[in-house]
């Protein structure tokens, strides 16, 4: 057996958050566990300096300004992470993309209560059928603003966070508030 | 702020061969791609210690998810033992240290070049296959940029003339691998030089397929249950390879796809090029208890 390299824990870490990542986002409205609580893994996890990031919240600011990250207002980034649930206005000013490059659309990183609030039915890519969870703590008309705003393949993707509890939401998932 | 805040610890080498600032890029396409499905998304497409071409974008995807906990597989046209599948199986393993297996049940990432395996693959299973053009556009429109803009439009009309034409000429469509499909409605997408066979495997599966283009440095997805529907016309079905009443002559399998061995006298035998499946088969044959996993196409035949 030859030697191999052994990862390091900023390594472990992020590679266990992607996963999660792309589980959650793969399987909307199925939720799945981070490495550890928070959203600061999020940022080492995606963020570096090829990236423009708008934080809600100091703490964050400073985890995404040491990835060298630019800093920069909610309509400029590219990832946006939030310590409280933002209004719904702001996902009229994301950047969405064109149709020709939707990969510029933003990600949007979000806490949340899972498991309580307004119940969503969730049908699209990822969901075998149809799904409904329990999404509290957003801001009111979150859901149908999203829906109003979007039109596909242009649109961005939002995280919810509980705790080390992940949901992804792609942006060909289509969300009915019940 | 400390200059040792600022820095990481000195390694021999990164984990995974990708330096971070790579994966990360990689993270953040791959995660793009699922959210578009069938949508190619651009990505830099680092250098690897193997040609562009054999296989450097699905190894770049595998280097981004693999972990000392993952197991992995590699194939090469169904096969385990030949020389690409060979050669990355052991550099994944020898940058990782992740276990290897041949078995499609055992694995958690399966890295393919142009099959997928005969077992049914379950959800928490990732495949990633390697992809020599991701432009399904291309024979019709070799301009990239305006391909692109005709992907925006959804502007798809030269690929079904494209498919019209071999009709009219052949009778059929002559489209034998990378068969155009359209995904989720919206994109069409090549599944890369996949067979005929393989394309409907994809149609609302349980695993995640991620399909990564080094040397054309484009990413695309197939997140699960997603709809991939090939382009057919209404009046003329999609027809897989005829391959469902073939027995391979090596272990006695029928009904997958399978090898064509020509032979001196002008004949052909076949073998079965899930390679595994055939191991499998014949060692149960022999009397050893083998788990052989539930297949996609059971008596030669596509399960609903």
């Amino acid at each position: 057996m030859t030697a191999h390299p052994i990862p390091s824990d900023f390594e472990t870490r992020t590679n266990a958050t992607y996963d999660a990542l792309i589980w959650a986002l793969s399987r909307p409205g199925l939720v799945r566990q981070l490495p550890m609580p928070g959203q600061a893994n999020i940022v080492e996890t995606l963020v570096d300096r090829e990236c423009a990031v708008h934080t809600g919240d100091d703490m964050l600011a400073d985890v995404a300004r040491r990835t060298g990250a630019t800093i920069v207002d909610p309509d400029a980034a590219d990832h946006l992470f939030f310590g409280n649930a933002p209004t719904a206005d702001l996902l009229g000013i994301l950047r969405q993309g064109t149709d020709m490059y939707p990969e510029e659309g933003a990600t949007l990183v979000l806490p949340c209560s899972i498991g309580q609030g307004p119940k969503l039915r969730l049908t699209g890519p990822g969901v075998d059928g149809s799904l409904e969870i329990k999404i509290g703590s957003i801001a009111p008309g979150f859901w149908e603003k999203r829906r109003a705003v979007m039109r596909y393949p242009m649109g961005f993707e939002i995280f919810l966070i509980d705790g080390a509890q992940v949901i992804g939401l792609p942006r060909s998932t289509e969300i009915e508030v019940l | 702020m400390s200059l040792k805040s600022l820095t990481k610890d000195w390694e021999p080498m990164s984990y995974g061969f990708l330096d971070a600032s790579a994966k990360r890029e990689i993270r953040r396409k791959t995660l793009k791609a699922i959210a578009v499905p069938g949508c190619q998304m651009p990505y830099a497409s680092r250098e690897v210690p193997m040609a562009r071409g054999w296989g450097t974008g699905g190894l770049q995807v595998s280097c981004t998810l693999i972990n000392p906990k993952t197991t992995v597989k590699v194939i090469d046209q169904g096969a385990d033992d030949s020389v690409n599948a060979a050669s990355i199986r052991r550099f994944l393993a020898r940058v990782s240290g992740a276990p290897t297996t041949t078995d499609t049940l055992k694995a958690d990432l399966i890295q393919s070049r142009h099959r997928i395996p005969e077992e049914v693959l379950r959800e928490d299973q990732i495949l990633v296959l390697q992809v020599p053009n991701p432009e399904p556009l291309r024979p019709v429109q070799p301009n990239m940029s305006i391909a692109r803009q005709m992907h925006a439009d959804a502007d798809y009309g030269r690929m079904w003339l494209q498919l019209y034409e071999q009709i009219v000429r052949s009778g059929r469509v002559m489209q034998g691998a990378s068969y155009p499909s359209l995904v989720h409605g919206r994109f069409v997408m090549t599944p890369s030089p996949i067979p005929r066979w393989d394309v409907p495997k994809m149609h609302m599966a349980k695993h995640l397929t991620i399909l990564s283009a080094g040397r054309e440095k484009r990413i695309h997805a197939v997140p699960p249950f997603t709809r991939v529907e090939p382009l057919v016309f209404d009046d003329v079905p999609y027809r897989v390879e005829e391959h469902g009443d073939l027995t391979c002559t090596r272990s006695g399998a029928k009904g997958y796809f399978m090898n064509e061995i020509p032979q001196p006298d002008g004949t052909s035998t076949y073998e079965v090029s899930d390679s595994e499946l055939g191991v499998k088969t014949i060692r149960s044959s022999e009397g050893e208890t083998i788990d052989i996993g539930q297949t996609w196409y059971q008596n030669g035949e596509m399960a609903q």
